[in-house]
Parts: structure tokens; sequence; C-alpha cells
């Protein structure tokens, strides 16, 4: 049943897949209900799958093309199910691509009131494909928080949704996106949407307001919510406002509002790169001060990411695109010498570098100063455990991944907040987490992630979903690039029977892939997080 | 072009989260629950271990005059508009003051605030020092809220220390009337503030301008509160079979006499509502011994099991004796005794864990009505030391008897503590530092949640009385003593802290959720 159910979606919306890799943003992933595995940030969980006694919940998005949806149905999507609430967001346009075939455009009176009878039915045909889905998947699949990403756009339809909604006992929260900010539009509209062909050789800011206008004509009329008997929070302009209207707010509206405080829309990037080495040996308590090398190669590291960034600019200038500025590019490190010194190569330059204490290391507790085979020798019944789950298991004194997720929370909404472009240098078990949030990383996977020394993870947003590219540090040393002295080496292999994010199995289906979505990511990503096939241990 | 500054308001420069510092303002005319906002924002923000710390104007206003008459508010009075400029000032004064020796990070400024004038000079004297501002302000048009809050805390309020409470009222409804004259609600006009403005008892909310992440936390808490007057009542399960042989956690059934409890418990709760019938919503954990002792409750009545109200979690000392501990692992119980709330048992718990994991929990409690919490020791020590402000080193040696109903009315200057014994013999399950006895009589020191005997009325902190527009009981101690607290014996920041414990495996845990 729930096989074919699945197939039903992933014939109808070819975001969803069985199981990614962990380079690709697994935010649309389908969970595998036999094996059921704890989110990354969640506290308990239960048996009907449902956490906060919220009941169910389908979030329906509301506004206008170019404001933002799917850019905000995604980002919650991951916020929810990294806490572990169940959650799936159903997209309209995947329907439609689905269903008309992603060359045919829809007809021209498609969204209008007074729509022909055809065009009417074929948007009938399309909404009960895609609400099926979503209530099959809320009564069959233990779904606690479906999210609905279309237009919306008049008041009487948002009703009588709500109205059918509630007869299948769901919930509805009505969140709109509403932009009247025309700078905000239009940089929208030029990152997103112009890069069909109708605008080719257009101005980017004549292809954007051109695109706007055509919005306007597609869609006629729209309604911004104002139902009193609704429920419904408003974002207005990117999230410098948010408004809401309560009838029956339960615990998860409300933390939807506040990881909605922390959001905005607008594209920005993330980059991951660790710190560099020190001298002697360090230990978490020494907290030791760069090296020689680690100087050089913070040197580097920071030239490297530099001329990334200018050269990624001239390439969009050179393919006809935006001549605005770059984004500033800020820089966090945790409070631990290493990442702050490294980030000095940054400083210099005029950057600026902002400390934070809560992304200091995973603490190795009494492994610490212990070799690989000490910490086997002394704790032999924690390595096993450990083995069994690497996410989850605390060393003696130690933290889990878990504990550093549930740490790093305040870290993961200042991230959503910041607007700015963004390196973080960071010891690589924080970049671990960080990545397995901004990439919707399976929880077990999380500890195997590697982050060699000469690579800058860079993490770009695509409104369907993020895209991780890598930018290689030339010319290091080869001795400082794999694991550091300072990496609590305990052993992190994933239990026997866990499919390797490696394998490549379930790659998004090609044949229905949008423009946004870059079929050679897999490969150009594969060198990049490399997952130790060998036991670790053997190569103390 | 590569060099070009992030903007402050992006986080891009400036302070650490570590050393930002925020104003809370309140805004909004007498009567509407501001004090109860102020303080359960205090109190919220020291259980997750900000410090924080409510200035009240009022306070500083009455010590020039204690019991003013409604004329005293009326904007022509310039004597009164003088004296309360000052208190404003000498408010401000020692909250500055409070953020730079005392390492303040949340102040929360309790007055109407309810001029766009007196709102531009905070957020001015604030900007000098560096200090964020968030304006709050509750805005309710609810003239039979409004009324009962004035009949309510008002007219027991020091300002009409005995005074007719009839006339109290007037005057104080008078008063109202002198600050709607100039009452400004935060409009378009302030659209550069930081601000959360909540209309209609919380059903319209207005978010303006969110800078971080710490003002965003405190945001959603405020968002979850309402000001209606509701009642907590809160039991441990009957006595255990786990509870009469000393073993700790497990999943025990009921002993006798804690059967016996649990077909007393509607009996106690009845008694509880003092004449006033009405149902309960019953929230248990997942666990046999309190589904068992709420399982006689209304059948009518909602419930509910939380996985979040699992006791604590003793990890590779469950259904150990403290002696078997004290045996087995020698250097864990003494690390235990030495820093309760911190300590992690080894694949389990610490006090700071459960806090994290009751979060829920606690915003859905402010979210609720009238609940009744069957739970566990721990638990309910971490649930009390929230509405009671219990601190860090005494909350986890709470005396929690078996056997006796609180009810907890969490009022503007405090909470309201009732309790209702059951008369039903019961082990006592408190443990003394460094004591591995098995059951062990509480000292008279003990701080117990239920040490009053039935019917006794207490309140959680002394009513310290409150702003310019508000008041406190009647309880409250004279104008001389009015106190200011100080709390030093919090951290800056939810320190990161790591326990004794070894390991956390995952526990399958199971609720059966709807």
């Amino acid at each position: 049943m729930d096989t074919l159910l699945t197939a039903e979606i992933a014939a109808n919306s070819p975001r969803y897949r069985r199981r990614s890799s962990t380079f690709i943003d697994g935010v649309h992933d389908v969970q595998d209900d036999q094996a059921p595995v704890l989110a990354p940030a969640q506290l308990y969980s239960t048996m009907s799958g449902r956490l906060f006694h919220s009941g169910r919940i389908a979030i329906v998005l509301v506004g206008l093309p170019a404001r933002g949806k799917t850019h905000i149905s995604v980002s919650l999507s991951r916020y929810l199910q990294w806490l572990g609430v169940k959650t799936r967001v159903f997209h309209l346009g995947d329907y439609r691509r689905a269903t008309m075939g992603s060359e045919n455009d829809v007809p021209e009176d498609y969204f209008f009131i007074n729509a022909s009878a055809k065009s009417v039915l074929l948007r009938q045909k399309i909404l009960k494909k895609c609400r099926d889905d979503i209530y099959d998947w809320l009564n069959h699949e233990n779904g606690q928080v479906a999210i609905y990403d279309a237009v919306n756009p008049l008041a009487a339809g948002r009703e009588s949704l709500a109205k059918e909604f509630l007869k299948h006992d769901v919930q509805t929260l009505f969140l709109e996106s509403w932009v009247d900010d025309q700078s905000i539009l239009e940089e929208n509209a030029r990152s997103v949407k112009i890069s069909s062909p109708d605008f080719k050789g257009m101005n980017p800011d004549d292809a954007a307001k051109l695109y706007l206008k055509r919005i306007d004509m597609k869609i006629p009329h729209f309604e911004t919510m104002s139902e009193k008997k609704l429920n419904w929070i408003r974002m207005i302009n990117a999230g410098a406002m948010l408004e809401y209207n309560n009838v029956n707010f339960g615990y998860l509206s409300h933390r939807i509002v506040f990881y909605l405080m922390n959001l905005h829309i607008k594209s920005r990037r993330t980059f991951f790169a660790r710190a560099g080495t020190s001298e002697k040996t360090d230990y978490y308590q020494a907290d030791a001060s760069l090296g020689e090398e680690g100087n050089a190669y913070a040197q580097k590291m920071a030239d490297t990411l530099i001329e990334h960034r200018q050269a990624e600019r001239a390439a969009l200038i050179a393919s006809g695109g935006s001549e605005a500025p770059l984004k500033p590019l800020a820089v966090w490190t945790s409070t631990r010498k290493r990442t702050v010194q490294t980030a000095d190569a940054f400083l210099e330059r005029g950057y600026t570098v902002r400390q934070r204490s809560q992304m200091s290391q995973l603490h190795p507790g009494v492994c610490e100063k212990l070799s690989e085979n000490a910490i086997r020798r002394i704790y032999p019944e924690e390595v096993v455990k450990h083995q069994q789950d690497p996410y989850h298991h605390r060393y003696p004194r130690a933290e889990s991944y878990h504990d550093l997720a549930v740490r790093l929370e305040p870290i993961i909404l200042e991230l959503e907040r910041e607007q700015n472009d963004l390196l973080i240098i960071a010891h690589e078990s924080v970049l671990r987490v960080l990545y397995g949030y901004l990439m919707a990383c399976n929880a077990m996977s999380i500890p195997t992630l590697k982050f060699p020394r000469n690579q800058i993870i860079e993490i770009i947003p695509a409104s369907y979903q993020n895209e991780a590219k890598l930018i290689e540090i030339r010319d290091l040393d080869p001795a400082m690039i794999p694991g550091s002295p300072e990496d609590i080496r305990l052993p992190v292999a994933p239990p026997s029977g866990m499919v390797s994010p490696m394998s490549g199995i379930g790659t998004p289906a090609m044949g229905l892939s949008t423009p946004s979505e870059p079929a050679d990511l897999p490969a150009r990503a594969k060198p990049t997080i490399v997952v130790k096939e060998e036991h670790p241990l053997s190569k103390d | 072009m590569e060099l070009a500054r992030p903007s402050k308001k992006t986080n891009g420069v400036g302070v650490q989260v570590g050393d930002t510092m925020i104003c809370v303002v309140m805004v909004g005319l007498p009567a509407r629950g501001k004090s109860l906002i102020a303080q359960k924002a205090q109190r919220y923000l020291k259980w997750l271990s900000i410090d924080a710390k409510v200035f009240n104007v009022g306070n500083y206003r009455r010590k020039g005059a204690a019991q003013p008459t409604a004329d005293f508010f009326d904007v022509n009075n310039s004597e009164g508009e003088r004296m309360r400029r000052a208190a404003a000032e000498a408010a401000v004064d020692d909250m500055m003051k409070w953020f730079k020796e005392g390492g303040g990070i949340i102040a929360i400024l309790d007055a109407t605030n309810s001029t766009k004038s007196r709102r531009r000079w905070i957020k001015e004297r604030c900007d000098k020092e560096n200090i964020e501002t968030l304006f709050v302000e509750s805005k309710c048009d609810d003239e039979d809220l409004i009324m009962s809050n004035i009949l309510e805390v008002k007219t027991t309020s020091p300002d009409y220390v005995g005074q007719d409470p009839e006339a109290a009222a007037q005057d104080f409804r008078n008063r109202i009337r002198n600050y709607e004259k100039v009452y400004e609600t935060i409009d378009e006009e302030e659209k550069n503030l930081t601000y959360l403005k909540i209309m209609d008892v919380g059903s319209r909310v207005i978010i303006n301008q969110i800078q971080d992440y710490l003002q965003s936390r405190v945001v959603y808490y405020l968002m979850n509160l309402h000001i209606k007057r509701r009642s907590i009542w809160l039991s441990r399960h009957g006595e255990s079979m786990y509870n009469v042989t000393g073993q700790i956690g497990g999943d025990a059934e009921l002993s006798p006499r804690g059967e016996q409890y649990a077909r007393k418990l509607p009996e106690l709760v009845r008694e509880s509502f003092e004449g006033q019938e009405h149902p309960l919503t019953v929230w248990t954990s997942t666990l046999k011994r309190t589904i068992a002792t709420a399982r006689h409750l209304p059948q009518e009545w909602n419930q509910l099991q939380w996985k979040a109200l699992d006791e604590l979690d003793s990890g590779v000392c469950d259904n150990m004796t403290y002696a078997e501990i004290k045996t087995e692992y020698p250097d864990d119980f003494k690390a235990r005794d030495d820093d309760k709330y911190n300590y992690r048992y080894r694949g389990g718990e610490s006090y700071r864990d459960v806090v994290i994991r009751l979060e829920p929990i606690i915003m859905e409690l402010e979210r609720s009505e009238n609940i009744l919490i069957v739970t566990h020791q721990a638990i309910l020590r971490c649930i009390y030391a929230y509405f009671m402000k219990e601190d860090q080193e005494r909350s986890p040696w709470l005396n929690v008897p078996l056997h006796c109903l609180i009810k907890l009315t969490p009022r503007a200057y405090g909470t309201e503590k009732v309790v209702y014994k059951a008369n039903i013999d019961a082990v006592s399950t408190w443990r003394g530092k460094g004591s591995t006895a098995k059951h062990e009589d509480p000292t008279d020191e003990t701080a117990s949640l239920a040490k009053l005997g039935d019917g006794h009325v207490e309140f959680d902190a002394p009513a310290v009385s409150s702003d310019e527009d508000a008041s406190a009981f009647s309880t409250t101690p004279s104008l001389d003593d009015i106190k200011v607290e100080v709390t030093s014996e919090f951290h800056r920041f939810p320190a990161h802290y790591l326990g004794e414990g070894r390991h956390r495996l995952p526990r399958k845990w199971l609720q059966p959720e709807k």
C-alpha cells in the first residue's frame, strides 16, 4: 500500500526519492518507515510518529510567484524534519508539470476567476491529484505536517480548502508571503526566475520587471489574508514583519512562528572551512594556537575563497547576469583559538569576523588524550555501543552528536537569519552538524561526513533544495589535509546494513527534473565528503 | 566591493551572542496584564539560566507618592508628570547599572510607556549603551477582561491599601482614563522599532524587525502566554512498588497504598475546586504508575500522555537503590551530590537535560488553561521550579511528598500555592545529600512542595508591588520593604555543561499519541 502511494508521489512529484546520498539535500527524501531513525535534533519519539500532541496540520502557502513560497516551504520542512516532525512539501507546480509535461505552459486563463471550462477542468485534475497525495500521506504514512505549496490567491478558495481539510481531521495554517518592497521582488525574480529561455539576451533588470508584470497579468486577482476565522501567518517583505491571526494555534504553530522570525527569503551562500593546524598536538583543553603551517593554510584558504567569489561574479556578468556587487561576506568562528586565528586572514583583509561560543567542538570527554587503541582497551563496551549508534552515543564525559545538534539550535536559527554570505570556520564535528542541517542529512550519516582541509564547501540555496559545491584549495601540504591531531579519533563506521551515502541509490529521477536541479551534482560532489569505507580504527 | 560591511541588523557585526543585552520594554494601558507578562518572562528566562530582571517604574514612583489619586496621573498635572518622569529615569538608571555591573542579559522595563516620545527616549538611552530594545505592547479593549483584572488585582494594590474596594476600582478606572488620553499605540510611524504587538488577547499578533535569535526566543515565549486566570494541579503518581523497595526509575506498578491514592485523587481534586466545578485536562507521563494514578478521574476529562513527562532517565542506575549506586558507582554518587542539577547519569539525563525536554510542556502549559499533571518527582521539581522561581541549587533537592495534590495559581506578582493532602501513608522518597537511606524523612529545613497544611496559601516570592499602573496582593509588605531582587547565582548563558554521564542510547520511546 505504502509503496504504491509512494510510487504515485514519485510519479507526480519528481522531487521525492527513496533515499538520496548525503551530497544532495535530503529535504525531499521519502523516509523509510521500516527503519525509523530519530531526526538529528529530535528529543523523543512516539509510537504514532507524531509529536507535541499537535495533531495533523496542513500548512497552506499563499502568495504570488516570486514571493519565495517554495523557499519558505522547503526551509520550514527542513527545520521541522530536523526536530523530528514528519513533514513533507507538496509542490503543486510539480503536479502541474507532471500532468502537463514540463514543456507546456499553463493556459493563459489558468489562474483567472472566469477561466474557460477546459482550464478549470485541468486545474481541478491537478489539484485533486495533489490533495489525494496529501491525504494519503497524512492518513497512511503517519505524516504530521503537509506543506502545500501553491498560490491560493482567493479568500473563497482558502475557506473551502480549510473546510475540506477539517473534514479529514486536519488543521489548516495558512502562510502568506507578502512583498511590496520592489527591490526584494526584483531580486527574487532575477535570482530564480529569469533562467527561462523567454528572457534570453535581455538585461536582467528588464527581464525581472517583465517577469513580474507577466505574473500580474496571469494572476490578476489576489487577495491578501484577512480572514478572521482562519489561522494564518503573514510574512511581510521577507520577514521584516510577521503578523498572525490565531484562532486555535497549537504548539507547532507557535514553534513555526518562532522559526519564521528567523527566516528571510533572500538568497545567500554559506561556506564551510576547517581551522588551520597547530604546531604541537592540540588537546581540547589546551586550546592551542595556530602553527606556521596553520597560518599558511589560513592565508591560502582566504585567498581561494575571495578569488572564487570574484570569479563567480565575473562568470555571472559574462553570461549576461547581474552586475550587482557581491553580497558582503561575514565570517563566524567558534571561540577556540585556532578558528579565531584562522579567521584573522579575513580580518586583515577587512572582513567582519564574529566569534560564537556555541560553536565549540564536540566535547571529547575521556577520549581527549586517548589513542583509539587505548579507547578500545579501556572502554570496549562503549566502542560497541558507539558503533551501533555513532550519532547518539556518548563516550564517558563526552558529548554525542545529538547533544551537539541540540546545543547548536541558536546557531542554526542565526544561520537562517543571516542575510550576508557567510563563512563558517569551525571544528569538523560542528561542520558536520551544520552541514547535516542545511543538507537535511539522515542523523546516522552525520558523524561520517568528511571535511578535508583542502576543500571549502559552498552551499547554494536553490529554490527547491540546497546544493553543495566544493572549492579546492590548491598547493596545501598533503599532511594537513586529512584528520588533524585535534580530531577525536572515535570509531564512526556506519553500522552494517546501512546504505552507504556513496552508493548513489535513489538519486533524483532524471526524466522530470527542472532546470534548478543540476544533474551532475552527485558526481561533482563525490570526492568532497568521502565516507570512510574501511574501519577507521584500522588506520590509527 | 568585496569589502562592503554587513549591516548591523543582520548580525554580521557587533557583539557576540553571549554579550547581547536586551531591554524588553512593556507598553500598554494599565490593567492589561503587563506585570504578569513581565514576571513570567523573567521567571522563564531564569529557568533557562539566562539572567533577567524586572525594573518596575511604579516602585520608583511610589517612593515619592505612595497613594496618589487619579488626579496624579492627569496629563495636566505637571507635578505628577514630573514625578513620573523622574521615576522612569531612576528605573532606567538602575537598569543600565545592572547591565554594566551586574552582567545582566535581559531587563524588563515594566511601565505603561504609553507615548511615542517616552519610547523614543528609552530607545535612545539603550542605543547609546549598545543595548537592544524590544517593545512589547499588550493591547486589549475587552472591557470585561479589564474590569475583572482591576477588581482582582488592582484594588489590592499598595496604592489602595486600606481603601474601600469599590472606590478604589472607580479611582483606578479614572486613572486608566487619564492614560487613555495620551496613549499612543505602536503604529506605522514606529516601524523601525523592534516590537511585538499582541492584540485581542493574543488572537492578532504583529512581530516587527526581530534582530537576533535571543529576541526571537523571548517573543516566542511571550506569544504563548495568556493572562486569563487559571490553575495548574500537580501530583506525583501514587506510591509505586519501586518506591517501597527504594529503587529508582523503572516502570513499576502502584503499591496497594498507591492504588488507594489513585482512588482518592478524584475526591481530592474536587475538594481543590472549592465549590467551583469545572473540567480539567489531565496530563500524565507514558509510564504505568502515572497512568494508573489518573485512571479514576472523570472519564469525560481529556487525558494526554506525554513522553516528555517521563521520569528523569537514570541510565545505568535505572532500577537500582541509592545504596547500590553508591557501591557500584561511588564517583558518580558523589558527583551527583556535588552538583545535582548538572550531573548526568551514565547513559541517562541530568536535571538540565530534563529542562530542555520540558520546553514543549512549558509552552503548552502557558497556552492552556486548567491542567492537572500527574508525573514524577524530578519532573515535578523542574515544573515547580519554573512556577515558583526555585533556583538550580535548590530545585533538585526539593521534597515532593507522595500522596498530595498541589494547586498553583499564577498571579500578577507571584504564584499562589495550595496543598491538599490525601492522608494516605506513603514512604518518603526524599534523599538528603550523601544519604543512601531507603526512606529518609526530610529535615525541618528541607524545602518542600507541600510543607503547608491543607488550604494554606503561600506565594513563591515576597509579593513585590509593581508598576505605575499596577499593584499586588494584600499580603504586600509595606512600601519601605520593597526589595529589588538581585540574582547572581545564574549563569550568563545555558552553560555547555558536561555531566558525569557516559553515553545515552536513544531509547525506543513509545508514546501512544493520537
